[in-house]
């Protein structure tokens, strides 16, 4: 823990100062800087510490080589990037993928936010409830039982149980991690009856346990809370619900007020996902008859229709070779420029904007875009918080495990997966999604059958990004302000804030712990 | 089913050994009852290799467990040690290490963990592939003569 004077800020007066914030567990690749004025944040700075450069790498590279590569992004959501780079790709050789195939793609994805969604829940923000700064606590010691590292009860089931459901994706793609078996057309693999009852298997072993552990009931009771008063009801109703792993979290989160910070700007965003097969049962939320997660912008809860025209990624304050404003991801570049920590720039991430705007994006975004009525209520009364913000994370699988039970059993063994694509030499092509963490683009064009283009935004891009050519801070920049900081040397409440938006910076940077290591810490 | 699993990735030059020993095994016959794995930067969703496995050869780039470059069988224990801290996305092979005995389905296989010191040259590659090989078709028969003829180089 260092506490440094600021260069970029003035000194206001002698109470303020500047923290280097030791969020040692977010990410290695991620320091966050805060003014502290008395004993609460009156301003934060994100800095993304490392530069990724996957853009700069697809250039000149094979058409379809985005199918490969940019699943390598990210070794948390591959799965997303695939099927970023598949929606491109799909675009530009103007091909529908058959229905199954999108069930095929839909469900490994959501698989892959079942298994992140229930890790960040209870391996990274609720073991923070374990922290020693909440050891006066009387939830204490029941927050230790649960959700200590390495040997709490919730800790050791989510990583048994996440480390089964991800089969799913090994069984829809042939291969995990790193599976590449989207492809323009639909995906390059065949699945039979074995493989489609071991997917519902897993699936149903999943739900059981989510239902057991995590609800204390089942989906379908969970989904009739549909507003606040359904939400102290649901909590008072049983034993079950209130000492279920969600019951715990409302009420720890009560206890330490977790709802009283990380506001942020109350913008949200949604690429929208999962595009319905023509001849499914599956219906899309909100008003989406194409998806089902919408696609949407949201100020508060007044939600518009998204138009990717209207994004912009912004480099005034990021290490990148300065331009006026910002530029539409088909415009933008890549051109790094490191002008050390000093001064304006402070950040590799850029600075994504919607309508010249910060947003955030995830779980929280979905929920708000789709008019979920529980949310809506939430937002609506409080604004977004670090609590709602994980409320929605832990509770996203109940909404995704009806469509995904649906689309299984839809499935048909060796139906058609794939629609042969005609040979394309140029064209661009915009390919959207959400990842585990939100909003997720990939800006691809095709020249003389190579990559000339490739810009990629991603959920954490727009959830962490610095400050933009107008100097508005990003998301969680601004969702700091007005936290407690409590222990300077023991910053549990920034943790929460920050922590709430899931943040993923990794990609398979080095970082170097003492003088013996394997050579890469981040996974 | 002994199985080799190879970490790392192949677009970071710093961090190809193991994706590079995967492919040189890749390229030949292994035993009937072994398996080798790509297994890029997938962290804990490795457990679903572990569970089941008589044995485990992780292979992965090493630094600071040699004072020169080339292969090196590493302490498990050490590379526990490593980790003390909550699941993180940077949780890699020390947090798997760790928590294996909790979470492994059925009898915790004989680990190993073959590491590869500074540049992997084709030299380092291929003596990496053959230890690997060695380890998970012997086990401990393999570690010890191969303690010996690299006692120059472990750390």
């Amino acid at each position: 823990m260092s506490v440094i004077a600021n260069p970029d800020v003035p000194v206001k007066r002698s109470v303020t100062r500047t923290l280097n914030v030791p969020l040692n567990r977010v990410e290695g690749d991620l320091r966050i800087r805060v003014e502290v004025d008395g004993d609460t944040v009156s301003n934060a700075w994100s800095s993304g510490t490392m530069y990724r450069g996957f853009e700069n790498m697809l250039r000149g590279r094979g058409a379809l080589d985005g199918l490969v590569i940019t699943p390598r992004v990210c070794g948390i959501c591959g799965t997303a990037h695939l099927t970023a780079a598949a929606n491109a790709l799909d675009v530009i050789f103007k091909t529908q993928p058959p229905p199954d195939a999108l069930r095929a793609r839909n469900l490994a994805l959501m698989t892959e936010h079942l298994q992140s969604d229930m890790r960040q829940a209870f391996l990274m923000f609720m073991s923070d409830f374990a922290n020693p700064a909440y050891e006066a606590l009387p939830l204490y010691e029941e927050a230790v039982r649960r959700y200590a590292p390495f040997k709490g009860e919730t800790a050791i089931e989510t990583i048994r149980q996440t480390k089964e459901v991800i089969e799913i994706v090994a069984v829809l793609g042939g291969q995990w991690p790193h599976s590449s078996y989207m492809v323009p057309g639909g995906v390059a693999t065949t699945l039979n009856q074995v493989d489609l009852l071991q997917c519902q298997h897993l699936l149903a072993s999943f739900k059981a346990w989510y239902e057991r552990r995590v609800l204390g009931c089942p989906v379908a009771r969970w989904l009739d809370v549909q507003s606040i008063a359904d939400l102290d009801a649901w909590l008072d109703k049983d034993d079950s619900h209130r000492n279920s792993d969600l019951g715990f979290y409302i009420r720890f989160a009560r206890e330490i007020g977790l709802a009283d910070v990380g506001r942020g700007h109350d913008n949200f965003i949604s690429c929208g996902a999962l595009e319905l097969p023509a001849d499914s049962q599956v219906r899309g939320r909100g008003n989406s008859d194409t998806h089902l997660i919408p696609a949407g912008f949201a100020r508060g809860t007044r939600v518009s229709p998204f138009e990717q025209k209207e994004v912009a990624e912004h480099v005034a304050h990021s290490w990148f070779e300065d331009y006026e404003g910002g530029r539409h991801p088909f415009e933008g570049e890549t051109r790094p420029h490191a002008t050390g920590e000093e001064g304006k720039k402070y950040s590799w991430a850029k600075a994504p904007r919607y309508e010249g705007l910060p947003a955030e994006t995830g779980p929280l975004a979905e929920m708000i875009i789709s008019g979920h009525p529980l949310f809506t209520d939430l937002v609506g009364r409080d604004g977004a918080n670090a609590f709602v913000r994980e409320l929605a994370r832990l509770v996203r699988p109940a909404e995704l495990m009806p469509a995904m039970e649906r689309w299984a059993s839809e499935l048909t063994a060796d139906d058609t997966l794939y629609v042969p694509r005609g040979d394309v030499t140029e064209g661009e092509g915009v390919g959207l999604t959400e990842a585990t963490r939100g909003a997720l683009g990939h800006w691809v064009k095709i020249a003389d059958r190579k990559i000339q283009h490739y810009q990629i935004i991603t959920p954490t891009a727009w959830n962490g990004s610095p400050r933009d050519a107008e100097g508005v801070r990003g998301p969680w920049e601004e969702a700091l302000i007005g936290t407690p900081v409590g222990d300077p040397a023991n910053p549990v409440m920034l943790g929460h804030v920050v922590r709430s938006f899931d943040p993923c910076l990794v990609c398979a940077v080095h970082v170097v712990r003492g003088t013996r290591s394997l050579a890469r810490k981040t996974v | 089913m002994k199985r080799i699993i190879c970490i790392g990735n192949r677009y970071d030059t710093r961090d190809e050994a193991g994706p590079k020993v995967y492919d040189r095994l890749a390229q030949n016959g292994l035993p009937h009852d072994v398996e080798v794995i790509d297994g890029g930067l997938a962290g804990l969703d490795l457990l679903r290799f572990v569970d089941g496995s008589e044995r485990v050869v992780f292979v992965d780039a090493v630094s600071g467990f040699s004072h020169r470059a080339g292969v090196v069988v590493v302490d498990v224990d050490e590379v526990m040690e490593q980790t003390s801290a909550p699941y993180d996305h940077a949780a890699g092979l020390p947090y798997l290490l760790r928590v294996l005995p909790e979470v492994c389905q059925g009898t915790t296989p004989e680990i190993f963990l073959v590491g590869l010191e500074g540049p992997p040259g084709e030299e380092a590659v291929l003596a990496a592939a053959e230890l690997s090989l060695a380890l998970a078709v012997e086990g401990c028969a393999a570690n010890a003569l191969a303690r010996r003829a690299l006692s120059g180089t472990s750390g």
